[in-house]
């Protein structure tokens, strides 16, 4: 059965329906969503409701966590003082745009979803705000996936979609007996284990500006990157009408982010 | 015998480059000024706020400012080479110093200076022409940066925003920008080009404040959005408390400016 994952949705409606639309179309009826439902885009409400009305199952994105907890993450995670301001602004606009109700759906969210050995999580298991990049050290990725007991770790965050198979993993462990001075080594082989990241639909960065998802098909285990058109120009428009800074519609009209990434990009907030 | 030439063409195409290879190679002394061009039917002059002179100083600290009434004696100087920098979109009909514009000649005349050569970029050999362009309209928007210091990543994403047309079409941006451990940049950029120039100049203000130096930001093109631009600048500069955050520790790298703090 195939089912597919979606994740930084940034209340980008247009983006979302068009999605949403493709999935149907091929007869997918198993949607996970990773969060990140609002910030940046000018529909959260719309967003939000059109998933809670799918009934998608989605864990909490760091937007999500944010506009329930309040703006306290570190300055760090942002690369600049024009990034910080800008996601200042789009936090404050968002909060002040979104109902009651739809708060109470983002802080119902879990910050992970599990189904058999598939896990599912915005950053990584170990954080929303954490980034787990295509590059990052081969050890440290397994062991985000290893110790989360996930053969497929499913996440989104950095906005590039990816597979990455982490295989031949191995490792040593020296075992020193308290009843005496020897020691016996141990090699322990690590199966194989695969991080997928599911890119964005409502702010991609992959290098154009469609927006992907991926389907993942569980009987033969193989996953397909989909990327889709959808219409960039209404949405920016809806930034425009929205009073959002106007240079937001211009970065997602050239498929840049809304404001940076993150310098460091595997910081993590200290909260 | 001093000689002075008038250098003139239109935005981005290398004037000022010329001029300072000019003056690099120049064995004897050099002046320079840079003159207010006329603007023409749709097309607006820059506003330049010494940018350029500015730029041409760190470069050749010797170099006289010819704006300067007690330089300008410096006119007289044997083997002086005085350069005259001119904004002109189009060139003269003719070549020679006889068909330069008289509201040109009178500004030259106040401050006694008689050019004995008009080059004109599109049109004299010598001069290179692959940036030079033609315009049929130009806008301009400036904005005085003095006392202003950037947070360097901001004036990264800034300028990256700037040169691919997030504030209009933008055909040339020149500037010079603070960044808080006293360097500055001069940055550079025209649509002919590939990517932007960012040179770096040889005074450095010390960690100790505001520095003290021409900076200013021109930007030539169409349907430029002034509006934000300056919104995005604001929300790059430091402020005194955050300038002072990046500055201490430079101070304390230098002992004998530790206690100098402005």
């Amino acid at each position: 059965m195939a089912h597919a994952v979606i994740s930084c949705l940034h209340a980008n409606l247009a983006a979302v329906e068009a999605v949403l639309a493709d999935i149907d179309q091929q007869g997918i009826n198993t949607i996970t969503c990773l969060g990140d439902l609002v910030g940046y885009g000018p529909q959260p409400n719309e967003v939000v409701e059109l998933m809670r009305q799918r009934a998608i199952p989605t864990c909490q994105g760091c937007w999500d966590e944010d506009i329930i907890d309040g703006l306290n993450a570190c300055e760090c995670s942002y690369p600049s003082q024009l990034a910080e301001r800008r996601g200042h602004l789009a936090h404050q606009w968002t909060d002040a745009e979104m109902t009651a109700e739809n708060k109470r759906f983002l802080a119902s969210l879990p910050t992970s979803l599990r189904r058999d050995k598939l896990l599912f999580v915005h950053g990584s298991p170990n954080s929303q705000h954490e980034y787990l990049l295509p590059d990052m050290n081969a050890f440290a990725a397994l062991e985000r996936v290893e110790t989360a007991g996930a053969e497929t770790l499913f996440c989104g965050h950095t906005h590039q979609p990816y597979v990455r198979e982490l295989r031949g993993g191995s490792i040593r462990v020296r075992v020193q007996h308290n009843d005496s001075s020897s020691s016996e080594e141990q090699d322990m082989t690590l199966p194989m284990r695969r991080i997928v990241n599911a890119g964005s639909v409502g702010e991609p960065r992959h290098g154009n500006t469609q927006a992907t998802y991926v389907i993942h098909d569980e009987a033969t285990n193989d996953l397909t990157i989909r990327e889709v058109s959808y219409d960039v120009a209404k949405t920016c428009q809806a930034i425009i009408d929205a009073g959002l800074p106007e240079v937001f519609a211009w970065r997602l009209s050239h498929g840049f982010e809304y404001a940076e990434r993150a310098d460091d990009a595997s910081h993590v907030c200290e909260r | 015998m001093s000689q002075t030439w008038l250098i003139s063409g239109p935005p981005g195409c290398g004037k000022t480059s010329w001029i300072l290879t000019t003056i690099r190679s120049h064995p004897g002394s050099c002046g320079y000024l840079r003159l207010s061009g006329l603007s023409e039917d749709g097309l607006e002059q820059g506003h330049d706020a010494g940018i350029d002179l500015a730029w041409l100083k760190d470069q050749c600290p010797q170099l006289q400012d010819l704006s300067k009434p007690d330089q300008q004696c410096a006119d007289r100087i044997d083997d002086q080479l005085n350069l005259i920098e001119l904004q002109q979109y189009r060139p003269p009909a003719h070549p020679g110093v006889d068909e330069i514009d008289p509201r040109i000649s009178n500004q030259l005349k106040a401050l006694q200076l008689q050019p004995d050569r008009a080059l004109h970029f599109g049109r004299e050999p010598e001069l290179p022409e692959q940036d030079t362009l033609e315009f049929n309209r130009l806008e301009a928007w400036s904005v005085s940066l003095h006392d202003s210091v950037w947070d360097p990543n901001s004036l990264s994403s800034f300028w990256f925003e700037l040169v691919n047309g997030a504030y209009g079409d933008v055909y040339r941006a020149k500037a010079l920008m603070n960044l808080p451990d006293g360097r500055a940049f001069f940055c550079n950029w025209i649509v002919s080009q590939q990517g932007s120039q960012f040179l770096p100049l040889e005074v450095v203000e010390p960690p100790t404040g505001r520095p003290n130096r021409a900076s200013e930001l021109v930007v030539q093109g169409k349907a430029l959005d002034g509006m934000g631009m300056q919104s995005t600048i604001n929300d790059c500069l430091l402020s005194d408390a955050v300038l002072d955050m990046h500055q201490a520790p430079l101070r304390e790298q230098q002992p004998d400016l530790s206690q100098a703090k402005r």
